[in-house]
């Protein structure tokens, strides 16, 4: 067994094969909730896990790794202050995850690990494997991965790619990870035939040609980097925005947190950080009053800035959107990638000469 | 005006972080180091200077730092701000820090008293180009506790004053008792090598010196700008007059050198708070040459 083998996964092996793994670490999959909700939680079986189901709209990849609240670590004040650091990560296994949330963890891991390593991270993403499966077609109608290089399907990034081509999944083994999860549980597994590899090819065709076709990641990169949009435009866009940070809360990529010291019933304090949003007004705001970002258009911008800048992408080693289409469904005013990009582009055509727009050496 | 090649290690200038080569003692980036309270000194009703010395020997040992970086000061109880180093560099058993009490954490400590404990993380930041700049007139422009982070700059030069040329310190305060340091700038004004010009912007009945915002002390500098160095420090509309006004006097846009100041949690790069576009302050700043502030929209005023 090696890194980069297809293998097959029949479907009456998934549960002995999920079974087995449970053995080893905790698994966290998709599972029926109230009332048909679908949503990632621990499964106690593998029976529990649901396969098809469209997308969740809390980020699976994010919430484990990089949860919602994480206590740091804990202290008591007194003669001596005594500092007890946060206990170890679990081991987990995150499976029927989508490929744009498994793109989001690869890019909160380059980040959290460049130039210098976060620990809480870094403990977390080590003990996590990440068993993703392809979208057969797009879960939703807001997805638009195809148009920033998220899905709906992986060449790389992942530890374990599934494919569900009917009876079996197409078993993918993309990283080390995935093959020390993979070994011990050969025996569920098969070689793939030709046929299976030809059955992909096919559904990989199919799901892409499902998509719109729009190059909204590609115009919103040109208009920020340029910085010519001018600012009466960013205003006009965040006048609308009531700053509720769903946002970047649901952004698999959006890695900005605060830090706060909680007090505990037993007199300690534990320090703990949780997800924060350059789309509050307090997020820049200094001690003194100032803020260097003072309107809802400048923190419009500043999002958006980076997201799509050429200074972060050559930071990060891509643009920070998956398209994963969650800012699209959450954003009650219509300040998603995609609208933006529309909106910016019917304004400059209000604001600026067509020569002079960024886009003029294309005429 | 100057035809000498520009200075390039002026915005290089890199100190040793707490990531550093070496790791951190703690061995957690997150987790403070505890220092002792050892001397509080009262500056203004407002202000306050705290000596600090950390408390295992092995953190005091590994712990070094250059003038204009800081460290994330934690209050037991209340939180961690970033507070610049305030005191002489060339003292390396402790260091101040000069505290206006403003928010939670600051408030909560100004509350505490000598022998008290609390939480460093650091060094953090870059630091003022003291080397690339050795040999040239050096003038220094601040305002209210912008002097702070400027104060052990001004102490390293002093101790090794024949490095540098032509000395100017320009200092501004909201009222003379808002005046920081005020038994330094005495010992400071009696020095023949050091000329040093202070200003309040309200004066009252025992006030006889300048009154008026700090760029105005700029007629009575008399320094030749192509073989000068500024550095300069104080509330972001300070900093935004003095630029364009040295710009004025002649000073190349690398030759302005500044230290901004955000709201900031983690000290290393990864919550967002301090971001100036794609710069995080608190890896490649707190301190900048003018020239390169010219690459952040967002600073532009």
């Amino acid at each position: 067994m090696n890194v980069g083998d297809k293998l097959i996964l029949r479907k009456s092996n998934v549960s002995d094969f999920f079974s087995s793994l449970q053995g080893e670490m905790q698994l966290i999959a998709p599972k029926k909730r109230f009332a048909g909700d679908v949503v990632f939680d621990v499964v106690n079986s593998p029976e529990e896990i649901v396969w098809e189901y469209g997308h969740d709209i809390y980020p699976p990849g994010k919430r484990y790794i990089f949860p919602h609240y994480e206590d740091m670590f804990s202290y008591r004040r007194g003669e001596q202050i005594s500092i007890d650091v946060a206990a170890e990560a679990p081991k987990q296994a995150i499976v029927a995850i989508r490929s744009c949330d498994v793109t989001a963890v690869r890019f909160q891991e380059r980040f959290f690990s460049t130039p210098i390593v976060d620990p809480f991270y870094k403990a977390r993403a080590e003990n996590t494997v990440l068993f993703s499966l392809v979208c057969n077609e797009p879960p939703k109608k807001e997805c638009f991965c195809i148009c920033c290089d998220g899905g709906p399907y992986l060449e790389t990034g992942f530890d374990v790619q599934l494919t569900d081509l009917g009876d079996r999944f197409l078993y993918e083994i993309g990283s080390e990870k995935g093959l020390r999860a993979s070994e011990p549980r050969q025996q569920y597994l098969e070689p793939s035939s030709e046929q299976d590899i030809a059955e992909r090819k096919r559904i990989e065709l199919h799901a892409d040609s499902l998509f719109q076709t729009a190059s909204y990641i590609a115009k919103a990169i040109i208009y920020i980097t340029s910085d010519e949009v001018p600012d009466e435009v960013w205003e006009e866009l965040g006048s609308t925005c009531f700053r509720c940070a769903a946002c970047t809360n649901l952004c698999p990529i959006c890695t900005c947190y605060t830090v706060d010291d909680r007090p505990e019933p037993d007199g300690s304090f534990t320090r703990c950080r949780s997800w924060d949003s350059c789309q509050y007004a307090g997020f820049t705001r200094e001690a003194s009053g100032h803020n260097p970002r003072p309107t809802f258009g400048s923190r419009v911008k500043r999002r958006f800035y980076h997201k799509a800048s050429f200074q972060y992408i050559m930071r990060d080693g891509r643009h920070g959107c998956v398209g994963c289409g969650r800012c699209v469904s959450s954003c009650l005013t219509k300040l998603d990638l995609p609208s933006v990009v529309k909106k910016i582009r019917r304004a400059m055509h209000d604001y600026i000469e067509p020569k002079s727009r960024p886009t003029a050496f294309l005429q | 005006m100057s035809t000498e090649v520009k200075t390039p290690t002026l915005t290089g200038a890199k100190p040793r972080n707490m990531w550093g080569v070496t790791g951190v003692p703690t061995g957690n980036l997150y987790v403070p180091m505890p220092a002792v309270i050892e001397k509080i000194i009262v500056e203004t009703p407002d202000t306050k200077t705290f000596r600090l010395r950390l408390e295992d020997p092995k953190h005091a040992e590994w712990f070094t730092w250059e003038p204009g970086q800081f460290v994330e000061l934690s209050v037991f109880g209340a939180g961690e701000a970033p507070i610049g180093f305030a005191s002489s560099p060339l003292e390396r058993s402790w260091f101040e820090l000069t505290i206006v009490n403003r928010g939670k954490v600051t408030g909560l400590m100004h509350e505490l008293k000598e022998g008290d404990r609390v939480g460093i993380r650091g060094p953090l930041g870059n630091c003022w180009p003291l080397e690339a700049i050795k040999g040239k007139d050096i003038l220094i422009i601040s305002g209210g506790c912008g002097l702070a982070p400027l104060r052990p700059a001004i102490l390293y030069i002093l101790a090794n004053r024949q490095d540098y040329g032509e000395f100017w310190l320009l200092y501004g305060a909201r009222t003379p008792a808002d005046i920081n340091y005020k038994y330094d700038l005495v010992e400071w004004e009696k020095r023949d090598d050091f000329h040093v010009l202070q200003t309040v912007d309200v004066g009252d009945e025992s006030w006889t010196g300048n009154v008026g915002v700090v760029t105005t002390l700029l007629d009575q500098v008399k320094l030749d700008a192509a073989n000068a160095v500024a550095l300069t420090c104080g509330p972001p509309i300070m900093i935004k007059f003095a630029t364009l006004a040295l710009v004025k006097m002649g000073f190349s846009e690398d030759r302005v050198v500044t230290s901004l100041e955000r709201y900031m949690k983690c000290g290393v790069g990864k919550c967002g708070h301090c971001c100036v576009n794609h710069v995080y302050l608190c890896t490649e700043g707190p301190v900048f040459t003018y020239a390169q502030l010219q690459e952040f929209p967002e600073t532009r005023a």
